[in-house]
């Protein structure tokens, strides 16, 4: 292995960079595809689920939500199987074959117009597949750059990975632009599959490089001593003594580098537009730039960890972000809305409420009309529009009744139409009612004031944005490094792609909805914060008392 | 070292102007995994 050992003081050679950019295409992809359907989910919603009813719509919603949350840690499992017995080359041809042609095919795919229900239900299965084959594209990417890294380098080079999001985030927003431009008002009506259909582009490329790549050295060297893992998976879960790093990864390295993450890119955007009101554009166009601002702090903090130690590195972000959390979050909310901050901290608002008709509003997968009690139309409400208040016990089975100012608002009960998928008529009126009294209430008290661009200190703003996307550096540079020091080369895809991938759809994916319940459950407009503070401090002392510090491992050593 | 900080100059310089070129066509939040809450679409407030 003489080209992975000693080679921390040589500058990055040619072929080096040729693994680190075929390797870095799939999370391209991933990125791309990511903002793409972000950006244009209404044309998607229009084209292909406008047509169905609130059931149908409903379970498109679940399939959806389980692609994202169950198929990619299944995917990470099969394909990590995969890469430990087959090689790591050729499940990553696999894995961008399959993700590429996906969203080729959503570009090609009828809408619900010409085909009915069959439009949904095909792009579901496409977005599945796309989540089983992201589940192995990560821990292929990371494990393959690594064991073509020189010992010494590993964080350095596998850093670059990370820096795919911003690269995917701009060629998405390229493509959207030079295609609206060239589409004009066609653009909504078939204008939208251009940047699927251009992804064949992306596709074709990356095949051609990854054709050209060979095996990684650590695997051909196993392969050839007749090494190879038979059984992957019960080798990875099934021997305590790799499992037990397995769940250590996941406690004490990704949950925390989640919920850092959520909290710093997504978490933040929704915190902007929800709570501090500042308008969609603006708030999407700062958290870009912080992105941009921020993306070096990938390398440095990748090649920081090659001096100093990736664990430092990790468990100093999961601290420091906790810690600064209940700082950052109500600065940013004084320096973009001023007005609005004021307006809370003058007014109060109070909801009177049986608390035993309360309930925790933190599933992932409930609908509005799973909650009917006066108290969870109430307390809906105002987390909804994030009017903070104040929560006051009522008596037994009494209408939870809110107050803003002197004005007291009492909320309905809901009760379901016969079929079952919605409120029934004078439910939906009351309902309605309520809201827009609530509203009226609300803004004639200043909760609603939006946030408007003369007022807001947009320098502090970005600087904040940027503080938490350098604590997102901070955790996720040196982590794919990490992942795999931890693990043998037999069986380190499967091993290293489980807890990246639970942690990140797990931990990080719950976190909005999770935020959210907490803020609802409690009227504390920066309660949802405790979440992620939770997480990321319990990973900082899982880390800190029982995973090793990694850098100097030699990931040949166990071969 | 340098190459790669003149690089990043560049595409964060060039990134920027498409931003504020790209106006409101970019979301930030990415994909969405949640159920859509709202599923009462008859709803509507009387006017007073």
């Amino acid at each position: 292995m003489a080209t992975a050992i000693d080679g921390a003081n040589r500058p990055m050679t040619a072929e080096e960079r040729k693994v680190i950019f075929a390797s870095s295409l799939g999370t391209v992809f991933e990125w791309y595809d990511f903002y793409l359907y972000g950006s244009l989910a209404a044309v998607i919603a229009k084209q292909f689920f406008s047509g169905l009813d609130p059931t149908s719509a409903y379970i498109f919603a679940l399939l959806a939500f389980a692609a994202g949350f169950l198929v990619r840690p299944f995917g990470a499992l099969v394909f990590g199987r995969l890469g430990d017995m087959i090689g790591r080359k050729y499940t990553f041809l696999i894995t961008i074959l399959i993700m590429g042609s996906a969203t080729f095919i959503v570009g090609c795919l009828p809408n619900y117009a010409s085909i009915g229900v069959a439009a949904p239900i095909i792009l579901i299965v496409l977005r599945m597949l796309q989540g089983l084959a992201l589940g192995g594209e990560y821990g292929g990417a990371a494990t393959y750059v690594a064991e073509h890294s020189p010992h010494g380098r590993r964080g350095l080079y596998t850093s670059w990975i990370q820096t795919t999001a911003t690269l995917g985030l701009f060629l998405s927003l390229i493509v959207i632009l030079l295609t609206r431009e060239f589409t004009g008002a066609e653009f909504d009506t078939w204008g939208w599959r251009i940047p699927f259909l251009v992804s064949i582009f992306l596709l074709a490329v990356s095949v051609w490089i990854r054709l050209s790549m060979n095996e990684s050295p650590a695997f051909a060297k196993m392969k050839s001593e007749g090494k190879v893992s038979k059984a992957p998976l019960t080798e990875s879960f099934g021997e305590w003594k790799n499992l037990k790093i397995v769940i250590l990864a996941l406690l004490g390295l990704t949950a925390g580098q989640a919920v850092v993450w959520y909290t710093g890119q997504f978490y933040a955007l929704f915190f902007m537009t929800s709570i501090a009101k500042v308008d969609a554009k603006t708030a999407n166009l700062l958290i870009a730039a912080s992105l941009v601002i921020g993306t070096p702090f990938f390398i440095f903090f990748g090649w920081l960890s090659d001096k100093i130690g990736r664990k430092l590195i990790i468990m100093a972000g999961c601290l420091i972000a906790a810690l600064s959390y209940f700082t950052l979050f109500p600065a940013l909310l004084n320096y973009a809305n001023p007005a609005l901050a004021a307006a809370h901290a003058k007014s109060k608002v109070t909801v009177a409420s049986d608390a035993s008709s309360c309930s925790f509003q933190g599933s992932p997968i409930a609908r509005e009309i799973d909650f009917k009690s006066s108290c969870d139309i109430a307390k809906r409400a105002l987390a909804q529009s994030f009017i903070p208040y104040t929560n006051i016990t009522a008596a037994s089975g009494a209408a939870a009744v809110v107050k803003v100012g002197d004005k007291e608002i009492t909320a309905p009960v809901a009760k379901l139409n016969a079929a079952g998928d919605g409120f029934d008529k004078e439910s939906a009126v009351a309902i309605a009612t309520f809201k827009k009294e609530l509203a009226e209430a609300a803004k004639a008290s200043g909760l609603l004031t939006k946030a408007e661009d003369k007022s807001m200190n947009m320098p502090m703003v970005l600087g904040i944005l940027t503080i938490l996307v350098i604590f997102v550096t901070m955790v996720y540079g040196p982590i794919a490094a990490m992942l795999v020091e931890l693990f043998p080369t037999r069986i380190r895809y499967t091993s290293m792609s489980l807890p990246y991938h639970i942690g990140n759809g797990w931990f990080g994916g719950l976190l909005p909805t999770t935020a959210f319940a907490m803020v609802a459950a409690t009227g504390d407009i920066f309660y949802g914060l405790w979440y992620p503070v939770i997480v990321a401090l319990g990973t900082f002392v899982i880390g800190m008392l029982f995973v090793r510090e990694t850098k100097d491992v030699d990931i040949y050593a166990k071969d | 070292m340098w190459k790669y900080i003149v690089a990043f100059v560049a595409f964060a310089g060039l990134a920027l102007w498409l931003l504020t070129k790209a106006g409101g066509d970019i979301d930030m939040g990415g994909e969405r995994h949640e159920v859509p809450a709202a599923t009462h679409a008859d709803e509507k407030a009387p006017k007073k």
